[in-house]
């Protein structure tokens, strides 16, 4: 018997009346007699191909709309890639200067170290004049 | 196996001739089942399509044959549960709403050895399914398909993927949940003056 293996908890802790539960195996067996297998109807198999079919379809769809986002995902990169080196290309000839070196080499070229530091004595020059 | 494997393996590399085969093999016993599990005769060839949906479109993932029974029980299984839950025409009645007629009933058909007609029928499949609806769902499933279906519990430990002992302890509780609802009914005074004895 499979039923007296249960748990302990305060549910299990009652054991099955086994009167009751003879009356319940019979009453499922009578079940079981009372419900045969059912015959399908005739348009059952056409149903379940049309079913089938018509999810067949949704879920092409869907990748049908999966490919075409990929695709214009690609075509925008592109597109987003052509512009963006157009303008690198346009903002350069505009400097008329193109780094290729480090940011520091950048700085270097840029004559910063060439600046004077302030002179006081000028300003009191200037503040004569 | 009510078909062979290899039927199984041509259905999983897309021809339909073969897996119409494998529907019109299984598909009595699965209508069946269904029937017990839900207790829906109208709505019994809808769900069974739905199961056979599922089987066509995860045939591809079957590897061996041993487990080709218990994955149809296991789609036959959740797509019940699916209608059970998503169903708004679930049976509502509980035992305490029975009539005494089928309290009675109840009674008489657990005697009963004799051949039930076709009223008598009727009477215990509203009976039954008046006392399974009483339960939850997960009670009613397994208990139909231990009590009813009689599958064994090497065959549940297969179709729901729990050890032995853990289906044990939930078949006993499901069991005691629907004797419990039986014998409060059966023990209420003014609902019938025949009590319970399962005689």
């Amino acid at each position: 018997m499979i039923w007296n293996t249960a748990g302990n908890d305060n549910e299990d802790s009652a054991a099955l009346d086994p009167v009751a539960s003879a009356s319940l195996d019979r009453l499922f067996h009578a079940y079981r007699e009372a419900c045969p297998d059912p015959d399908a109807g005739a348009n059952f198999m056409p149903q379940l191909w049309s079913k089938i079919e018509a999810r067949e379809n949704s879920s092409n769809l869907f990748g049908r709309m999966a490919k075409a986002l990929v695709t214009a995902a690609v075509a925008a990169s592109l597109i987003l890639g052509v512009l963006l080196s157009t303008v690198a290309q346009s903002a350069s000839n505009y400097n008329g200067t193109y780094y290729n070196g480090t940011y520091v080499e950048a700085l270097m070229a840029d004559h910063a170290s060439g600046l004077e530091p302030l002179n006081l004595d000028r300003i009191s020059e200037l503040e004569q004049q | 196996m009510l078909v062979e494997f290899e039927l199984i393996q041509k259905a999983q590399q897309g021809d339909a001739a073969a897996f119409s085969q494998v529907v019109t093999a299984y598909r009595r016993r699965i209508l069946g089942t269904i029937s017990r599990l839900i207790g829906r005769p109208e709505d019994v060839e809808d769900v069974a399509q739905e199961v056979f949906m599922r089987l066509y479109f995860s045939v591809g993932q079957l590897r061996t044959a041993e487990v080709f029974e218990p994955w149809l029980y296991r789609l036959t299984v959740n797509a019940c549960y699916d209608y059970l839950r998503k169903s708004k025409r679930r049976l509502e009645s509980r035992m305490a709403d029975l009539s005494d007629q089928q309290v009675m009933m109840a009674d008489a058909v657990a005697g009963s050895k004799a051949q039930l007609d076709e009223t008598e029928r009727l009477r215990v499949r509203d009976t039954v399914n008046g006392m399974l609806s009483a339960v939850s769902e997960e009670d009613r499933i397994l208990l139909t398909m231990k009590e009813v279906e009689g599958l064994s519990l090497k065959e549940l430990e297969a179709v729901y993927g729990v050890n032995e002992n853990a289906l044990k302890v939930r078949l006993f509780r499901a069991r005691q949940r629907v004797l419990k609802k039986l014998k409060g009914v059966t023990e209420t005074p003014p609902r019938s003056a025949k009590t319970y004895t399962g005689e």
